[in-house]
């Protein structure tokens, strides 16, 4: 009997928090130990293997370290692109790691007869066949699977696993309902194990023709959202598969990263003051020592604005008590006197998605692709690569140029698909 | 033409509801064929042929005389003097129509005596051709036989919320005049409609369908349980149902609602799941939860094997399909047509899935409204075929449900009802009457027809034969957004998208 570990989302530098970033790092270093102790015989990661194309160096250092150890103990790391591991000059870390010979990118395709052609990498103890179809920024991957070419991939025999870090239609859960995805139709049947990514939440599911699509969920944890998650109780780890000529046994291996305390305060109806004054006495209460806190406080204050609350005291007072962080969720938090903020969400992006979809129709624009749902989505999108941090030892130019080359990207100004595909 | 030859007849006498008219000689009217008279310069008559029979000025014993001297060989080649004169066709005809200065109003007077009438020409009809926002195409103009160069648009807007009944006998055209209907309202984008195809026959899986319309991508959603490549699978989450979805879907005694109710409590979302694996509770009755299992298990499909929920007709599962419901709604919302394929599932799954959909969307929509939102929003229209399943007297009487409740109400908050039906006479007469747009196509039985004809929003009680010899294709629109019921011919749906421009039969015209 084989077997191999399933991991993806790992995002590691997205945290610029000093203690979440030691911890993403001990969850991975965790992870490749529990993979060593399983003795698997090989790993695949299914995108978004680090947060952004090009990271610090310091975290790839640290990572690296543990990957060349598991490597020489004749593991073999099998990757994906992730929508976040993409760079628009198109070299990443995972190509640096894969010419050093850590990782194996296993996505080989040609164009022929304007069908996507993808080759198998086998495995070497196992024969396992492995293949799959890279993630690009803004579900752009759709193409992909358009044009690709299945009866080949389908024909093939032997142990097959398929590789895709993408949300599948029938597979979304709720809240991801307005996301990008692709139908299960347009994967190719009768794999053994599909080995997916980008959904931050674990799940296994099945659809006749396609038995154990499976999803890891984020290792750590990607975003706010997932952080809050945690806490609330979502497990975090990989799964472990065991197999020979067909899946034998999938097995979740929890990693716990951190303890989490999850404080939710309703202020509907209170003034300012008011609830500021109920939140402390309430925290005074938590045990929230060597925790990750989450701070969420929502509804309709009935006085005062918002920003009397004052948040940055309430976090300085957790952090002395012991918290190891604190993540501050007011985004569902409104005031009856201000009516500034007119959108409520439970994340970041969420609100910003409604705040553009709001006011977009109060400007005057000429082109479709400005207007409505499609303008509010370019928004989205070109606010994300504006918010990019120049990185340690980027130079200006260096940030420049990648601001203004994502951006076109975002704009679609570059024909970039069209460049790959022919 | 000259006038002489646009003569088809004179009127010569009759009634406010049935003028006769002498047919000239030569011509030959038609059941259903539009005539004009013209009154003055600026004003004129449409009339419509309801009825023909034989007019003659010699007596019936002298013509049952010369047609036995011309049988039997006694005399061949005996005729009448001045036979043009003297026997002749006689048309009852309504007038339907008074046109003054280009608009069109109920005729309340009757047409001169003794004044000529000609066939109605594409000019005198043009009035019908009136510019809409949103134009739904149905077909066109039809005057008896003859198929005249105007198409009947609707406004889509109106027409879908004030609810449509399609009644036929199979055979008449029905999905075909669907699927033009359907082809017309993609081409906007602009009306969210569902369509329950239990014949798989919209979408064009193996033949030319709407997935050859050129905005078939951007406009259209297919979902089925043996999607092609690109298309959606049909799955629906358990979690994502609701006791009140199987309302006049499903018949409940009392104990087994009330036992739903305390799952629903209980379990929350999971509540079927519970019921499904037989998860006792100490203030349901065991008996009362086994035969709740037994109609849960039955109606979707599913049976448990080893503590495991199975999903025989692969449309319900436990983990896929969370976000299926959304999915449908929000592109509704957005303006889409969403198709949905039911052919391989029993009739209850089929209803049930329309059932979740229809409740989501009214009440949505319904909200919607109290907030002031609604106007924004785009027209809901669900099409439902063999419409007596969920709107018959007997389903009604059982107590209703959201189809019944959309259509008596569903006109408020922009969510209509397109249902298509054999038998109109079982469907209550409440309901009949709020779908105010009909589209009559051929029946040969009576009772169906006049089910039809009593609550059509145009007097159709002289029609009765004419929609009888309704041909394939003809069709007659009762509507209280035309000024009459127009008789239209829907052509054949491969003719009618050859004639566009825009046609695709590109393979690689995917759904993504």
């Amino acid at each position: 009997m084989y077997k191999f570990a399933h991991m993806s989302d790992i995002h590691l530098g997205a945290h610029r928090d000093q203690i979440l970033q030691e911890l993403e790092l001990t969850t991975f270093i965790k992870a490749m130990n529990k993979c060593v102790e399983h003795k698997v015989d090989f790993i695949i990661i299914s995108g978004d293997f680090f947060h952004i194309g090009i990271p610090e160096l310091s975290i790839v250092n640290k990572a690296l370290r543990k990957m060349v150890e598991v490597k020489e103990k004749g593991i073999p790391i099998y990757v994906i692109y992730g929508s976040h591991d993409y760079t628009p000059t198109g070299t990443s870390i995972i190509d640096l790691l894969e010419t050093a010979g850590i990782i194996t990118n296993i996505v080989k395709w040609q164009m022929k007869d304007k069908k996507l052609h993808l080759s198998f990498t086998t495995d070497k103890i196992t024969g396992a066949k492995i293949t799959g179809i890279l993630a690009r920024k803004n579900g752009l991957e759709s193409k992909y699977y358009e044009r690709l070419d299945k009866q080949n991939l389908e024909q093939t025999d032997g142990f097959k696993i398929f590789m895709f870090h993408s949300g599948i239609t029938e597979f979304k859960p709720t809240y991801l309902t307005e996301m990008d995805s692709i139908p299960i139709s347009c994967f190719p049947k009768g794999f053994n194990y599909y080995a997916g990514g980008h959904i931050h939440e674990k799940g296994k599911f099945k659809l006749p023709g396609y038995k154990n699509v499976i999803f890891p969920g984020t290792l750590f944890t990607g975003y706010g959202r997932d952080i809050e998650a945690t806490v609330k109780g979502e497990t975090r780890g990989f799964y472990l598969v065991s197999f020979d000529d067909a899946v034998k046994k999938i097995e979740f291996i929890e990693l716990k990263s951190f303890d989490g305390k999850y404080f939710e305060f309703d202020a509907n109806g209170k003034n300012s003051v008011q609830a500021f004054k109920d939140i402390q006495e309430k925290l005074k209460t938590l045990d929230v020592t060597d925790k990750v806190v989450i701070l969420k406080i929502r509804g309709e204050l009935s006085g005062g604005k918002t920003a009397d609350i004052n948040f940055t005291e309430l976090k300085s007072n957790l952090l002395e008590k012991g918290a190891l962080h604190v993540y501050l969720n007011r985004y569902s938090l409104t005031s009856k006197d201000y009516s500034s903020i007119q959108v409520i969400g439970n994340d970041t992006s969420t609100i910003e998605r409604k705040m553009f979809k709001e006011n977009i129709g109060t400007i005057k624009l000429s082109q479709k692709h400005l207007k409505g749902e499609a303008g509010s989505k370019l928004a989205t999108e070109l606010l994300e690569v504006l918010r990019q941090e120049v990185k340690v030892g980027e130079s200006k130019r260096e940030y420049l140029n990648k601001i203004q080359s994502n951006g076109r990207l975002v704009l679609k100004l570059n024909e970039i698909f069209e460049e790959e595909i022919n | 033409m000259s006038k002489e030859l646009d003569t088809a007849g004179q009127v010569i006498g009759g009634q406010v509801a049935s003028i006769l008219i002498r047919q000239k000689s030569g011509n030959k009217l038609e059941l259903g064929e539009l005539l004009a008279v013209d009154e003055n310069e600026d004003s004129y008559l449409i009339l419509q042929v309801f009825n023909l029979f034989y007019g003659s000025q010699i007596p019936q014993s002298a013509r049952e005389l010369a047609a036995g001297l011309n049988l039997e060989g006694v005399q061949s080649g005996l005729d009448f003097m001045d036979p043009k004169l003297r026997n002749y066709i006689l048309a009852e005809v309504k007038a339907i129509a008074r046109i003054t200065k280009g608009i069109a109003k109920v005729p309340k007077i009757l047409p001169s005596f003794f004044s000529s009438v000609r066939y109605a020409t594409k000019n005198d009809l043009k009035f019908i051709a009136t510019e809409t926002k949103s134009p739904v195409y149905l077909g066109n103009i039809r005057s008896g036989s003859k198929i005249l160069d105007i198409s009947l648009y609707l406004d889509g807007e109106d027409f879908f919320t004030h609810h449509v009944l399609i009644p036929a006998t199979t055979g008449r055209g029905k999905s075909n005049l669907v699927k033009v209907l359907l082809w017309s309202a993609l081409d906007q984008g602009k009306f969210g409609i569902l369509v329950l195809d239990s014949h798989d026959e919209y979408y064009g899986r193996n033949t030319i369908g709407l997935k050859n319309h050129p905005k078939v991508n951007k406009n259209m959603l297919y979902y089925s349980t043996n999607a092609p490549t690109g298309a959606n699978t049909l799955v629906i989450n358990l979690k994502t149902l609701e006791p009140k979805h199987f309302e006049g879907i499903i018949s409940f005694t009392d104990a087994q609602e009330q036992a739903i109710s305390i799952y629903r409590k209980q379990y929350k979302e999971n509540w079927i799941e519970q019921i499904i694996l037989g998860t006792e509770d100490d203030t349901v009755n065991p008996k009362t939860l086994l035969v709740l299992q037994r109609k849960l298990r039955i109606a979707l499909g599913v049976s448990v094997l080893d503590d495991e929920i199975i999903c025989g007709n692969e449309v319900f599962s436990i983990t896929a399909g969370e976000s299926t419901i959304r999915s449908i709604i929000g592109s509704l919302e957005k303006g889409k047509i969403v198709v949905i394929d039911t052919s391989r599932l029993g009739d209850e799954a089929e209803l049930l899935i329309g059932s979740i959909i229809a409740n989501e969307i009214f009440y949505r929509y319904k909200e919607a409204k109290g907030k002031g939102e609604l106007t924004e929003k785009p027209v809901i229209s669900i099409i439902i075929e063999e419409a007596p399943r969920v709107l018959s007297v007997e389903k009604i009487e059982q107590g209703g449900n959201i189809y019944s409740t959309i259509a008596r109400e569903g006109r408020k908050f922009k969510v209509g009802l397109i249902a298509i039906t054999q038998l109109t006479s079982i469907i209550p007469r409440m309901i009949l009457t709020n779908m105010n747009t009909k589209i009559i196509l051929g029946n040969e039985m009576a009772t169906e027809r006049n089910a039809v004809i009593e609550s059509a929003a145009q007097d159709l009680s002289d029609e009765s034969r004419t929609i009888a010899r309704l041909d394939k294709g003809e069709a007659i629109v009762s509507s209280i957004f035309t000024r009459f019921a127009v008789p239209i011919y829907t052509p054949l749906f491969e003719e009618f998208i050859k004639k566009k421009d825009n046609f695709d039969t590109s393979e690689e015209n995917l759904i993504l």
